[in-house]
């Protein structure tokens, strides 16, 4: 070895090692360039050829009454579109592998056939614009329709879901579960009733998913990006039963028919708790055909429509006054046909007396005597009587807080005139909704304690957990004794007043009372019209239930016979099925003249 | 490199000592002495050996192999959670259809139809039998025989209006026994075996 070959071997490692590094630096410069310099708007080109992007719904929460009957519920609807652009003929190779060709014609008949819609039709939104990418051949079919098309292998078809609202009961509490309407943006929203009242418990929020897939369309494995977690909407839980609320409404539109009347409502309230068990409003809306009802047919009278209440409003002067400790069920009273109080404001009984009628304060109810009434409830001082009323929520919206609600017309006590002083003892000259009747009597009915009205028990978040729960604090507003000599008094029509044969129900007593009040004409005078009601209780021993019914301006019968069939009815269907047992204590039966 | 030269340039010395080793008689004519280079120590040392090359190889193969079973297991994985998503998404439209047509039929204008439609009415008038005493509370009155709904559906549903069970069951019935409640079946009397049933309680 001489000098000479080691210099070449050193020169030649020398040049190999240069090459290899200068090779690797070329890999390392193109290396950072990709990785780093354009590593972004890499990713980004590569993610659009590869991503797909779906969005997961987040669907609206049921509707559901107190046994968890779905009242309105969401379900998945389809779209089907097509591509015009590409709308040509096709092969289609059927189960014995026969292929046919099947022109555009052909499948717009097909599709007709499943839809419903005429083959010129479809074939017509097909050939519309045939540069567009884009038409909806049918929107919103059902999953069988939205299958048999799909089934039909057409190659320039499309499907998208979307989630609609129906609501398997119908009518039943329709009035009351609402139904869906468009915010600003169009976006569906909640537009009546407890769709309206609940809709950030419904409320669902739509997640997005973000996967990679590969060229026929399968997930790539691991590369699923959820960036937006789908939320759905939370169970909106209702007082009410769904059975009982159908009868009641069935019971009301017989009777209104009936009677060639023009509205009603019925209420029926659990006296324990405050719960709302029916609310029948009739005319009534079909939440999943909004159009058959008229705009100003499609709300809940029962919550949104105040009216004078008439004679049913005396059980609240009677317990008024017993309370105030100024009279008691067997105070006397010479009721007068006429009776014209000290302020020079008269009033006058419904059906002429020549002589005085000599009533307890028992008969005075009884008898529905309006200037007994009047006599009674001037004992009270106009302020007292106010105090009382706005103690038992006349004039303030329950606390359902149902979209709409009316807390009635109660002008304050100072304001009131000679007339409406006195009227206001026999509930005319003041307005109040179906529910703050009601409610009325569940306080008289609950030994003198109001309970807040409840027409949703509260919010069913997924996990189980209830939210919204609402507030059931009671409040006394008379005193137990009082409430129980009302009841009493109440009974008494049922025994013994006008509607007494219709308001039987045997082996149960009942305490109620009619109500027969003259509806304003809308020019602040008193028109023609009547608006016939019947509210009570039952058993009258303990009571649990309160019915209110209410028809307005009967055509055939003009006072609360009107009403009375349909509390009978409903009151005996809510014992039946709470299975109430029979009064076993003896009706007081107090004396009503002397 | 280095270590090469050094092994090159110590080949000789040990090459001539090779010779030496060889027995000094011969009979038959001399065989050229067979030459090998012996490796020293360290050179032995530093040579690789076959079996560490087809450790390397196999461990590689097993490798490579191996991802390929992975790789295709995933995406045979992910097929399956592809046609599986897909089977999931045409059951729980199934189950939409059926939900859907469950709480149609058993809304209660459809039950109330259908019932009346079987010839049944409702009694208002119930009677309870106290189970701790025996007593009968309420006084049993015969059902009138009038229906709720007096025929008519006051209370609509519009999904109710393709035909029902009702308008099945009402359309079946329809020959001439409609109106009246079908006569109870024939039962033949079974006696009761043992002691009347009671509720437990503690």
């Amino acid at each position: 070895m001489n000098a000479s070959a080691t210099r070449s071997t050193r020169r030649r490692a020398a040049v190999a090692v240069f090459a290899v590094l200068a090779v690797v630096a070329v890999f390392v410069v193109r290396l950072v360039t990709i990785q780093v310099v354009q590593a972004d708007t890499l990713n980004a080109a590569s993610f659009d050829k590869l991503s797909a992007t779906t969005t997961t719904y987040g669907l609206r929460g049921d509707i559901v009454d107190n046994d968890g009957t779905v009242l309105a519920t969401t379900v998945l609807r389809y779209d089907v579109t097509a591509s015009p652009k590409s709308v040509t003929d096709f092969d289609r190779t059927d189960d014995a592998g026969k292929t046919t060709t099947v022109t555009p014609t052909q499948a717009a008949g097909e599709i007709a056939a499943i839809t419903g819609q005429t083959a010129d039709e479809v074939y017509g939104i097909l050939t519309a614009d045939p540069s567009s990418n884009f038409a909806y051949v049918v929107r919103n079919i059902d999953v069988d329709a939205f299958r048999s098309i799909r089934d039909l292998d057409i190659p320039w078809l499309y499907y998208s879901s979307n989630p609609v609202r129906t609501y398997p009961n119908g009518a039943v509490a329709g009035s009351v579960v609402g139904f869906m309407g468009e915010d600003a943006d169009g976006n569906p929203v909640g537009g009546a009733g407890v769709e309206q009242l609940d809709d950030q418990c419904l409320a669902g929020s739509d997640g997005l998913e973000t996967y990679e897939r590969g060229a026929d369309g399968v997930a790539i494995p691991g590369s699923t990006v959820t960036t937006t977690e789908a939320k759905p909407g939370g169970t909106a839980v209702l007082t009410l039963d769904s059975d009982l609320q159908w009868f009641s409404q069935q019971a009301l539109a017989a009777r209104v028919q009936e009677t060639g009347a023009a509205w009603g409502t019925v209420v029926v309230q659990e006296v324990k708790t405050g719960k709302l068990l029916a609310v029948a409003d009739y005319p009534s809306v079909d939440p999943n055909n909004i159009d058959g009802t008229p705009a100003q047919d499609r709300g809940s009278i029962a919550f949104q429509a105040p009216f004078e209440p008439g004679s049913t409003f005396k059980a609240l002067t009677a317990a008024s006054v017993l309370d105030a400790g100024l009279a008691n069920v067997g105070t006397q009273v010479e009721a007068p046909y006429v009776y014209t109080d000290p302020n020079g404001a008269s009033t006058r009984d419904s059906e002429f007396h020549v002589d005085p009628l000599r009533l307890t304060f028992a008969g005075v109810i009884q008898e529905s005597s309006n200037t007994g009434t009047a006599m009674l409830g001037e004992l009270l001082t106009p302020q007292q009587r106010y105090d009382y009323m706005t103690k038992f929520h006349i004039g303030s919206s329950s606390e359902v807080g149902f979209p709409g609600e009316s807390g009635g017309i109660l002008h304050p006590w100072d304001e009131w005139d000679d007339q409406t002083n006195l009227t206001t003892t026999f509930g005319q000259g003041l307005a109040t909704t179906a529910v703050q009747m009601a409610s009325v009597y569940q306080t008289l009915g609950n030994g003198g304690v109001r309970l807040p009205v409840q027409l949703v028990s509260g919010c069913q978040q997924a996990d189980g957990t209830m939210t919204q729960v609402p507030d059931a604090t009671g409040e006394q507003i008379v005193s137990p004794q009082s409430a129980t000599d009302t009841i009493n008094m109440l009974e008494t029509v049922a025994t013994g007043g006008y509607a007494s044969a219709d308001l039987q129900i045997p082996g149960y007593r009942v305490a109620a009372k009619t109500g027969t009040a003259q509806m304003s004409d809308g020019s602040g005078a008193y028109g023609d019209s009547y608006i016939t009601s019947l509210a009570g209780l039952a058993p009258a021993d303990d009571p649990q239930y309160v019915v209110s019914v209410t028809i307005a301006k009967p055509v055939t019968i003009e006072n609360g016979l009107a009403a009375a069939p349909v509390f009978q009815k409903i009151m005996s269907q809510v014992l039946k099925e709470h299975r109430v047992l029979p009064s076993t204590v003896p009706s007081p039966n107090l004396p009503t003249t002397y | 490199m280095t270590n090469l030269a050094g092994a090159y340039m110590s080949r000789p010395r040990t090459a001539i000592a090779e010779p030496a080793a060889a027995p000094p008689i011969e009979i038959d004519p001399p065989i050229a002495p067979r030459i090998e280079i012996v490796p020293s120590r360290t050179q032995k040392r530093a040579r690789p050996k076959i079996a560490y090359a087809a450790v390397v190889v196999t461990g590689v193969l097993a490798i490579v192999v191996t991802q390929l079973l992975l790789s295709i297991g995933l995406s045979d994985g992910a097929y399956e959670i592809s046609s599986l998503q897909s089977q999931q998404k045409e059951l729980d439209r199934s189950n939409q259809v059926l939900t859907e047509q469950f709480d149609k039929l058993s809304s209660p204008q459809n039950l109330a139809a259908s019932a009346e439609s079987l010839g049944m009415v409702a009694n208002s008038a119930p009677v309870y039998l106290r189970l701790s005493d025996g007593a009968v509370l309420g006084s049993p009155v015969a059902a009138a025989g009038s229906s709720v709904t007096g025929g008519q559906a006051l209370v609509p549903n519009s999904l109710l209006a393709p035909p029902t069970v009702a308008a099945a069951t009402g359309a079946a019935g329809a020959d001439g026994t409609a109106s009246a409640p079908p006569a109870p079946e024939a039962q033949p009397d079974v006696p009761w075996q043992g002691a009347l049933p009671s509720p437990t309680t503690r």
